[in-house]
């Protein structure tokens, strides 16, 4: 039995300790007593997590086999039941009410998602010439994704797509796999960019596709899907109303709408800016402290550090991050078994996701989308979802062996 | 090569390393991006992105609710808002030590079109001082500025930054000092009240009731105050409300509709002569609705709206005017209520049979002697022998000092207790006063500090009014429309109706009995023989408040007092005298004869409420 990873632990404790410090700066100032405090509640939160947690650490590890179906099928019936009756919060029915608890089915669906998609993989290698192999990866994302995106919730849908590109890519597809596999997505994308970048895609997946040798079909299949797609898009983009263009535009480039989704990007930006290399000090943001940002505990918290920390702060959290998943990935080295290697590669994607998106998000190069931020942003359902992911993840780097 | 199943472990190994260093290579690119990025922010634009956060914010803004309005019985406004504007002072509009300086330099300069300077320099540095610790709160340098003032501002605007025209709501009476004792005012509410536990919801710089109606129906005139989070730039200026952000509208508050007629009000504000104190009572006794009250000397209500220097000016010189111009006479002011009160004495000793109309006493002979002491009538040549309505009619001391002495202090007590007299009515506005309605059994125990003791001969004193007695002209009023109504006694008020901003109704106020008020059928219409005398006789003390077209019952009275030389004038009318519907009571301090000179007065008021057509009072 391998040692606890301290390196790890170290790493996960220091951004707990620095998450909840910045939650307790960006709402201290709301004057609840301190058991209604978000602080408090995120402390709570995290002693919950750390129970589980514990628990999923002492299971054994084939429990993650057992359990894959049954609560692969138990979430999607949830996602089922929030998007038909869902507790709407801002808009967004992505919550749901059982025995007084709320909590977001999304969140345990990427568990359960993960589990299934690495017990099928495990078994049955994927590639990108034999669709049937694809079929039921396919039909296993597909219907979380779906239910997902209906809510609506782009950004979760995204996170169940990131851990089906890397199961792909580690139960059989290479890296030019992948690329083709996405293109028609990025053909739609690059088709709005103008016509030399959409050339530039198709001419980059002609080549690739003859260069290494894919057979005719396949780049036949390839080439109109991905021609076509970009001319529907085109077609689409053209009949669309201006607003429906614009908010599409805003969703991409929040600068376009500097009072409303631009202007939480600006003044995030300026709280991170203003923070200059070490930092305003704890509690001193003066951009915090007005509580401009609506959302500066929960997406936003990262705006926080930045502005109070500078960017030592920044530097040491994201190396912390990195430590984390370095660590965390490193667990695959350890055992040979796919499936560890599959459950590993999709937690540490997921984590990486998050904070890549977030961070994005909050310096201005990527859409306004609520992504939270692992172990930082305040929230039950997040922090107990990163929890469930630290203990599996401690749990496979002490008992993969065993599986 | 596509769905090689049976790799080796070796293969398998390798593979797996490949797969991690993807993902680790992955992770450093996104990483550095990020890193990159922030290095941009943070470093390179560092200066930038801080002036930014410094000048960049928000502001927290309360949006004020309208105060509700007041208007009379048939909708007529009496108290409404108006915008005042507030040349105010924001720091942080400052950019720099230079501007500062030159804009308090300019600040100086300004001045009036008279040439007088607008501010001095040792309240403009108070208020930059305070401006330096408080950089986003606005200084107020000038109060409800004069609309010349403001135009002055708004030339000069360009010159002078970090000074801004505030538009505040103020109270504005469009019928000038009429009714201001009623009203009350509104001022700043003070810090002391922010403390208070009922006031939690009023932030500093609110406007809040502080007497009047405007301190009793301040719940439903305040409205509630909404929210919004405005971005201002560096200078301090408003560039617009921002999105996402919870925006709060007001909710204005509530109007009353007072039972006041403004037509009576006017009329009876007009009727007392000018540079005499005193104050009129009009209310209908049947349900206590109150149609004018008014108390002299006026009282600008303006005053309360200026600025504060000025404000402590004409504050203080209200304040310590002995006239006492801030106090309403008509439920704050206590006088004797001498001769008026006969109509208890007379009332009390028929309830308890020491008297019929029947009853003779000594004859007048302009006094009464009593042991060691010579009690006079006010008529030196005597009335000879009078009965009870004539002895009202009349107004025979002497014919009452022998009641009085009949049936004993206690009838009387009882008998003043059940029309409202020696307590508060509950009038809906702060300040009443209870007077002081004395028998032998609570004499001693009020006088007790004083050490005086009850003696048979105060009896005469009480029995005409006098003595230790003290009433309000509202409990006057009340007193003789109550026992001439024979309906009950009801509390008076102001309130009608409270209405919502958009005219719905909100409450109606229905008349509150809080006393049987009520004496025998027999003994009523005895008094009410003797009010219709006074009036209407050809020897009546009243004669004077004789309206065409209507049968008008009172009683005059003159109360000696320590205060001058001439009695305070004292009428009280009731009309129609068949069923009551208006009750009159006029109190004129150390004017003369209440027949004389207060009977008049009422009867312009009763003229205008029944004659309103043809009515001098009305039409002038």
């Amino acid at each position: 039995m391998k040692k606890i990873d301290w390196v790890f632990m170290g790493s996960l404790f220091a951004l707990i300790g620095i998450g909840i410090m910045l939650v307790y700066s960006a709402t201290s100032n709301t004057d609840l007593v301190w058991y209604h405090t978000e602080w408090f509640k995120q402390i709570i939160h995290f002693a919950a997590g750390f129970i589980i947690a514990a628990i999923i650490v002492f299971l054994p590890s084939k429990s993650w086999k057992n359990i894959a179906w049954i609560s692969y099928a138990i979430s999607i019936i949830a996602l089922f039941l929030v998007v038909n009756s869902g507790h709407i919060s801002k808009g967004a029915g992505r919550w749901l009410d059982i025995a007084g608890f709320r909590f977001q089915p999304s969140e345990f669906a990427k568990i359960a998602y993960l589990m299934v998609s690495s017990l099928w993989l495990s078994r049955n290698r994927v590639s990108i010439v034999q669709p049937r192999t694809l079929l039921i990866p396919g039909l296993l994302f597909i219907v979380p994704f779906l239910l997902v995106l209906k809510q609506p919730n782009l950004s979760t849908a995204l996170v169940f797509t990131v851990i089906t590109l890397v199961h792909f890519y580690w139960a059989g597809f290479r890296l030019m796999d992948l690329f083709l596999f996405i293109s028609p997505v990025a053909s739609i994308i690059f088709s709005t960019m103008g016509l030399v970048p959409w050339s530039l895609l198709i001419i980059g997946v002609f080549f690739v596709s003859v260069r290494f040798k894919f057979p005719l079909w396949f780049i036949i299949l390839v080439m109109t899907v991905d021609i076509s797609s970009g001319y529907a898009s085109q077609i689409a983009w053209n009949t669309m109303e201006d607003h429906q263009r614009s908010r599409i535009l805003t969703f991409i480039d929040p600068m376009r709408d500097p009072k409303g989704q631009g202007y939480q990007v600006i003044q995030s930006q300026v709280a991170i800016g203003s923070g200059g290399m070490f930092g305003k000090g704890f509690g001193a943001g003066s951009q915090t402290n007005l509580a401009f940002l609506p959302e500066e505990h929960t997406d936003f918290i990262f705006s926080v550090l930045g502005e109070q920390f500078g960017f030592a702060g920044t530097l040491v959290v994201l190396a912390l991050f990195f430590v984390l998943l370095l660590r965390g990935i490193s667990i695959c080295k350890l055992y040979p078994d796919s499936f560890v290697n599959l459950m590993v590669a999709g937690i540490c994607a997921t984590l990486f996701f998050h904070v890549v998106v977030n961070v994005a998000m909050t310096v201005g190069f990527m859409p306004v989308t609520g992504l939270p931020l692992p172990f930082l942003s305040y929230g039950g359902s997040f922090v107990l979802t990163c929890m469930i992911f630290v203990g599996l993840l401690i749990n496979l780097r002490l008992k993969g062996k065993d599986i | 090569m596509y769905s090689n199943f049976q790799q080796s472990e070796e293969d398998i190994r390798q593979e797996v390393n490949l797969k991690i260093f993807v993902f680790i290579c992955v992770c450093i690119v996104a990483f550095s991006i990020l890193l990159i990025r922030l290095l941009q922010l943070q470093y390179f634009e560092y200066e930038n992105n801080l002036k930014r956060a410094e000048e960049n914010r928000i502001r927290k803004v309360n949006i004020k609710a309208n105060r509700g309005l007041i208007l009379d019985r048939n909708g007529v406004v009496l108290v409404r808002n108006r915008p005042s504007y507030q040349i105010s002072l924001m720091y942080s509009g400052f950019k720099n030590k230079e501007i500062r300086d030159s804009v308090f330099e300019r600040l100086l300069k300004i001045k009036d079109s008279n040439g007088k300077r607008l501010l001095d320099s040792a309240m403009l540095s108070f208020s930059f001082e305070r401006g330096r610790w408080q950089k986003f709160r606005f200084q107020r340098l000038i109060e409800d500025a004069a609309p010349e003032i403001v135009a002055l501002f708004e030339e000069h605007s360009e010159e002078l930054p970090g000074i801004e025209i505030l538009v505040e709501s103020r109270r504005d009476y469009p019928f000038g000092m009429y009714g201001a004792h009623v009203f009350g005012y509104t001022s700043e509410i003070s810090e002391q009240e922010l403390e208070l536990p009922e006031n939690a919801h009023y932030v500093m710089g609110d406007r809040i009731g502080k007497k009047g109606l405007e301190l009793s129906y301040e719940q439903e005139f305040r409205g509630n105050n909404g929210l919004r989070f405005v971005e201002v730039n560096a200078m301090g200026r408003e560039m617009g409300i921002v999105e996402g952000m919870p925006f709060i509208a007001p909710i204005s508050g509530n109007s009353i509709v007072t039972t006041l007629d403004w037509r009576l009000q006017k009329v009876a504000e007009n009727a007392i002569p000018e540079g005499l104190k005193g104050a009129i009572v009009a209310l209908n006794p049947q349900n206590g609705e109150i149609y004018a009250m008014v108390s002299r000397p006026p009282l600008d209500p303006n005053i309360f709206s200026l600025e504060k220097r000025e404000l402590h000016k004409a504050w203080a010189s209200v304040a310590l005017d002995t006239a006492k111009p801030l106090t309403n006479r008509a439920i704050s002011g206590l006088y004797p209520p001498a001769s008026v009160f006969k109509v208890i004495t007379a009332a009390a000793g028929l309830e308890a049979n020491t008297l019929s109309e029947y009853t003779r006493y000594k004859s007048c002979g302009g006094g009464l002697r009593f042991g060691n002491r010579y009690a006079k009538c006010w008529l030196a040549r005597g009335h000879a022998v009078l009965n009870v309505v004539g002895a009202l009619r009349e107004s025979c001391d002497v014919f009452f000092y022998q009641a009085g002495l009949d049936m004993g202090s206690e009838r009387i007590g009882d008998m003043g207790r059940r029309f409202g007299l020696g307590s508060k009515l509950g009038v809906d506005i702060p300040n009443e006063r209870s007077g002081l309605l004395i028998d032998s059994a609570s004499y001693e125990k009020w006088f007790e500090k004083k050490g005086w003791k009850w003696s048979a001969g105060e009896i005469l004193n009480i029995a005409i009014g006098q003595g230790a007695l003290l009433v309000t002209p509202l409990q006057q009023t009340v007193m003789v429309g109550t026992l001439a109504a024979g309906n009950g006694l009801y509390k008076p008020h102001f309130l009608k109706e409270i209405v919502s901003p958009e005219g719905e109704l909100v409450r109606k106020i229905e008349p509150e009995k809080i006393g049987e008020g009520k004496v025998s059928e027999r003994t009523r219409n005895i008094v009410l023989k003797g009010l219709y005398e006074v009036v209407n006789a050809p020897n009546g003390t009243g004669r004077r408040a004789i309206v065409p077209g209507v049968t008008v019952g009172g009683k005059t009275g003159s109360a000696e007092n320590p205060h001058g030389d001439k009695t305070h004038a004292w009428f009280v009318a009731v009309a129609p005298l068949d069923k009551p519907e208006i009750a009159v009571g006029v109190v004129l301090e150390n004017a003369g004869g209440g027949g004389a000179m207060a009977a008049p007065i009422a009867q312009k008021v009763l003229d205008a409420y029944f004659n309103p057509l043809t009515s001098t009072a009305v039409t002038e």
